[in-house]
Formats: structure tokens, sequence, C-alpha cells
């Protein structure tokens, strides 16, 4: 996924593009106050299923979702990590809906859902998955779980 | 605390985090879940979402034209 926006890691220093150029990248707005933060469990198991030079998720902290996202970067990094032992990249807090949200969720959330909804982010742990080519192929609800038999099929689909 | 039904266009709410809205839009539903709605303030502060179920109390902070 080449993307041409810049984006800030949760280090606070720039993403590394080499982190998501030339991979198919699922793209997750997180928060760790949330009732569907275990997801982070499912996240973390298809990073290591699918990870490596093709694949990987892109974690991106969102305060938007009734504040369930309030921490430093710091410590929703050592959150992560400590409790979920996540490997994938995150980037900085970022706004995914409303007048000030990111370029990049301007552009993913344009695309429909399953229903042919597209618009606004409905709540934290949305997916959006990105092929390579910087298609955005599918997006997924905060219900449907990161080892759904339809997200798992699209990620496949993509690394064929 | 209101009931969330009877949560109007321009009152302040917080969310149990502490964080705070101006409702700007009422969504009747939220996730496809029964018996829930979402407040919303979309403006140029800020965008933020809260979601509640229609028997619930919500914190409201300040309702335009009253003295709460």
């Amino acid at each position: 996924m080449a993307l041409p926006w810049d984006l800030s890691g949760i280090d606070g220093g720039p993403l590394e593009r080499e982190l998501l150029d030339g991979k198919t990248v699922l793209v997750v707005n997180v928060a760790s106050r949330c009732g569907l933060t275990p997801q982070y469990e499912g996240l973390e198991r298809l990073q290591r299923r699918y990870g490596g030079d093709r694949f990987t998720v892109l974690g991106v902290p969102c305060n938007q979702f009734a504040g369930q996202e309030p921490g430093t970067p710091e410590e929703i990094q050592e959150f992560c990590s400590a409790t979920y032992g996540t490997t994938f990249p995150m980037t900085g807090k970022l706004e995914v809906n409303g007048r000030r949200r990111h370029p990049l969720y301007a552009w993913l959330t344009a695309t429909p859902d399953a229903d042919g909804r597209a618009g606004e982010v409905e709540w934290n742990f949305e997916k959006f998955l990105v092929t390579p080519a910087g298609e955005v192929t599918a997006r997924f609800r905060p219900p449907v779980e990161p080892e759904d038999q339809r997200v798992t099929a699209a990620i496949e689909r993509s690394l064929k | 605390m209101i009931p969330a039904a009877d949560v109007r266009i321009g009152d302040r709410l917080r969310t149990r985090l502490g964080a705070e809205l101006t409702v700007t839009r009422i969504d009747p539903g939220f996730m496809d879940r029964e018996g829930m709605l979402a407040f919303v303030e979309d403006s140029d502060e800020q965008w933020l979402k809260m979601p509640a179920r229609l028997g619930a109390d919500v914190e409201l902070v300040r309702r335009p034209g009253t003295g709460t």
C-alpha cells in the first residue's frame, strides 16, 4: 500500500514507508478502553499468520468514539504490547471522522461496506483492506472479528 | 442524569470516560443493535460519538436556554 500522505508512527517519528509499501494492509482504528478492545488478539494473530513481506495490520489509535482512547502515545503503546503482545505497526492518534479527519480516512471511508454503506467510520475497530496497488477492496464494520472468514478470505484473495 | 431518549440537539453530554460533546445529531441506531441510539457532535470543534441504550440515563452537563 503506497500512500500519498506521510503518517506518523506511535513513537512520534515518521512511519517508515517500508512497513506498508508493497503490502496488503488491514487498516484498523483502535482504542484501548472499548468493549471491542479484545479484537487486538485476533489482529495480532492475523499479523503472525500473514505478516511479513506481503501483509501487515496497521493500527490507528483514535479518540473520537466516546473518548475511549484517552492515553498518550506511550500509554497506548505500552497497553498494546503488554496486554496483547502486538507486533504490528501503529500510527499516532488520528481523527477518522469529521472536518479534521486525516486524508487517509477521507479516502478509506469512500469505500462501501458489504451492505453498500460508505461514509463515516461507525465505531472503534472498523477494518479496511488495501491492496499493494492502493485499492480498497473490503470494509468490515466493527462487530466483524479480525479472524472472521470474510476477513481472512479477502486477505488471501489479495495475497494470491 | 437524564434519560437518553430525552436528549435534544444542543445538549452538552459527558461520556463515562469524561469526554464531552455538544449534540449536533442523533443517530437512530448503533451498530445494528436494538434499542440503541448514538449522539454525535460534528462541529468545527470536534467530531465525537457517544452511543447509549434508549432506556439508560446519560450525564447532562448543560442544556441551552436553561440553568442546567
